[in-house]
């Protein structure tokens, strides 16, 4: 019995110190805490590479997909569906390469469908660069005068100090607690009344006000500026409108910078305010309220709606290359200011 | 644009009549710094108060009456409120709630008959099943990603791009990649028909996979309908959302006091017991405001099930009803739609605060 015992113990043993040993290499240790702390980086580094770059193919894959959409050739009745449905990394029929016979298609076939005829199946005279500025229309304006208007409010909530400022502080952050959905209706109505509906303004005006979000997120930066500037500046004799333009504007730009991108790429993608606001036979639908209405004219030959999700998503996406050291700082920082 | 006007004259007067009133320079600057102080807010006070506070008195008013667009102008309508609440069609008799009491008992369904308003709620509480999963996904990413590696900030931006994407793209693409031999089902080796509509059929999990199983849950129609459906609004929600939540706890895992964190590793605490006791309640307060916001934007769903699979019973959220109610058609009752606004928002209000209640009841 005992010899039995020991005869296991031992056959279990030489394994397992095996195991054990492999173990300490990998740093995971459970007995001897003999492992390296060089190894155990290197080995927890690429498992965290690994499943970072796991997860990355996830986020990723759907806009390659778009990309690689794009440019598949689906104008040919027939076989229309089943080139996009079974297209894992590339179509099997693309622009680049269209079936023999088919002339006058170019590797931007798609593109050009959506450039030229696409839009104006909507109704005529509509077109895509008319959609295109009615998008630049609604992002730029109001978000450059909204985020002025905001970063204005902002001073003067952290910089300016005077008599029922944190009342009518709370009382505007208060707003956020009214979902939009439900003033939909009487803003629908008030905006109808208005006259608003028919000429864009609905997607204009209110924007142009500001947004306490924003103003929050301002004012939180401002705060980190020394004030003894703008003392520095009234003892030069500056009003406060010449302190906010030639100093607190300049020194808070990163935060308004990042702010405006954010809220252009809110704005850019407003399906939602387009949809529920403007006719949708109107002229001043934006861009993605117009590529949803396209769709009816396109079910068949899919790509041309692949080609313009492309089309709608690519300015967003270069801006945020461009701008993305800002606006990660800018949303890290709101993120711990919780 | 003209109150703004208004409001200007009424401050250069006070200027006017209170400068000289006042006696020495301090005083004056002090009021100078009042004005400029109200000046430089008044745009967004303006803003705000127009096309948030006053637009919700009226969206509260709109749902005690009858009011259509063909009635002209809302204001000269809400002027007249007392003459103009709604009437019961049967009796006659005032019944304000009119538009309430109809939203909670109209029913809907052929073969399956349910409660609109519940129907609605259950698709829009099954989304936010996506929030647990949304959490635990980015706070794992995020731990990866505050390592010490090299290229973290490449993961990042790439994490992040789902979230600037528009909506109407995404679903584009994913209406094709969850299709029947698309690529998802391709890659996972399944054939599951996502996106099939039940319509008004009562649904059931082996009507909808086919499966064989027995029991009463797998036959029940209540939860089975459009569940796959749902399911994939879950995925995108997930997808779409991550990389914000993952920025937010990256920027919470940096505040996570760090001699604590070594303390406890000194004294032989492992990678676990580290997270769950140092990390985690370092990170209560981001988890709790991660689950605040999410909560209240997962009430609000509309976009999504509406693009994917147009209005529908089985998947759309709440929004949709006022949207179906309120805003759609020819001549829509935007009086009904007004009121299920603000049957929203209670549910919202009273979500949030019991979550705030959850969380005073915690600390104490």
């Amino acid at each position: 019995m005992e010899e039995k015992q020991r005869a296991s113990s031992e056959a279990e043993s030489a394994p397992r110190r095996a195991w054990d040993a492999v173990c300490a290499f990998f740093g995971i240790s459970t007995k001897t805490r003999r492992a390296s702390r060089k190894r155990v980086k290197l080995v927890g580094d690429v498992l965290t590479y690994a499943v970072l770059i796991v997860g990355a193919f996830f986020m990723v894959y759907p806009f390659w997909w778009m990309l690689a959409g794009s440019f598949a050739y689906t104008a040919e009745r027939g076989t229309q569906g089943d080139i996009l449905n079974n297209m894992i990394w590339w179509p099997s029929v693309s622009t680049f390469m269209p079936p023999a016979g088919v002339v006058g298609v170019g590797a931007f076939f798609n593109y050009a469908e959506v450039f030229t005829n696409a839009f104006g199946k909507l109704s005529s005279g509509f077109t895509f660069w008319r959609a295109l500025f009615n998008n630049l229309l609604y992002s730029v304006v109001p978000v450059s005068v909204g985020v002025i208007t905001s970063a204005s409010a902002a001073f003067s909530f952290a910089k300016l100090d005077w008599k029922g400022r944190n009342v009518v502080f709370y009382f505007l952050l208060a707003a956020i607690m009214i979902p939009g959905p439900s003033i939909m209706v009487s803003q629908f109505v008030m905006y109808d009344n208005l006259g608003w509906r028919t000429n864009g303004l609905v997607l204009i005006v209110p924007g142009m006000f500001g947004s306490i979000m924003t103003a929050f997120f301002i004012r939180q930066f401002l705060f980190g500026l020394p004030t003894s500037i703008i003392e520095a500046a009234q003892i030069d004799g500056a009003g406060y409108p010449r302190v906010f333009v030639g100093f607190i504007l300049p020194l808070a730009l990163p935060a308004i910078m990042a702010q405006a991108v954010l809220s252009f790429m809110g704005c850019w993608n407003n399906y939602l305010g387009s949809f529920i606001m403007i006719p949708p036979q109107s002229e001043w639908i934006n861009l993605p309220h117009a590529i949803v209405l396209m769709e009816k004219s396109y079910e068949g030959n899919y790509a041309v709606m692949i080609a313009a999700s492309v089309i709608c998503v690519l300015p967003v996406m270069v801006l945020f290359a461009c701008f993305q050291k800002l606006i990660i700082g800018s949303l890290m920082l709101t993120g711990s200011k919780e | 644009m003209e109150t703004v006007g208004a409001e200007r004259a009424v401050t250069d007067e006070k200027t006017a009549a209170g400068a000289p009133r006042k006696r020495g320079r301090v005083s004056r600057k002090k009021l100078q710094e009042n004005l400029w102080g109200w000046a430089f807010c008044l745009p967004l006070i303006v803003g705000t108060v127009w096309f948030v506070y006053i637009a919700f008195v009226m969206a509260l008013m709109l749902s005690f009456t009858n009011y259509t667009l063909l009635r002209g102008s809302m204001l000269e309508y809400l002027g007249n409120f007392a003459s103009n609440i709604v009437k019961d069609p049967n009796t006659g008799a005032l019944s304000p709630f009119y538009w309430y009491r109809q939203a909670f008992v109209y029913e809907i369904g052929e073969t399956y008959v349910m409660n609109e308003l519940g129907a609605h709620l259950f698709n829009t509480v099954f989304y936010m099943a996506g929030i647990p999963v949304g959490i635990g996904l980015a706070m794992f990413f995020a731990v990866c990603m505050t390592r010490d590696i090299k290229g973290g900030n490449l993961f990042r931006v790439l994490y992040y791009l789902p979230c600037v994407a528009s909506v109407v793209s995404v679903v584009f693409t994913f209406r094709i990649l969850f299709d029947t031999n698309g690529a998802v089902n391709r890659i996972l080796g399944i054939d599951l028909n996502w996106l099939q509509q039940t319509g008004n059929q009562a649904a059931t999990w082996n009507s909808l996979t086919g499966s064989n199983a027995a029991g009463a849950f797998m036959n029940d129609p209540f939860w089975c309908q459009g569940f796959f459906q749902k399911l994939v609004i879950v995925i995108m929600a997930v997808w779409k959302g991550l990389g914000a939540t993952i920025l937010l706890y990256i920027a919470g895992l940096s505040g996570v006091n760090g001699a604590t964190k070594e303390a406890a590793q000194i004294d032989g605490a492992n990678g676990g017991q580290i997270f769950r006791k140092v990390v985690l309640p370092d990170l209560y307060p981001v988890i709790f405001y991660n689950v605040v916001t999410a909560v209240i934007g997962g009430m609000q769903i509309y976009t999504e099930p509406v693009l994917l699979f147009g209005e529908s019973y089985m998947t759309s959220g709440f929004v949709s009803l006022i949207w179906r109610y309120g805003l759609s058609g020819n001549n829509p009752n935007n009086a009904k739609g007004a009121a299920y606004g603000m049957i929203l928002a209670v549910i919202i209000f009273a979500l949030t605060m019991f979550q705030f209640w959850l969380d005073s009841r915690n600390k104490d």
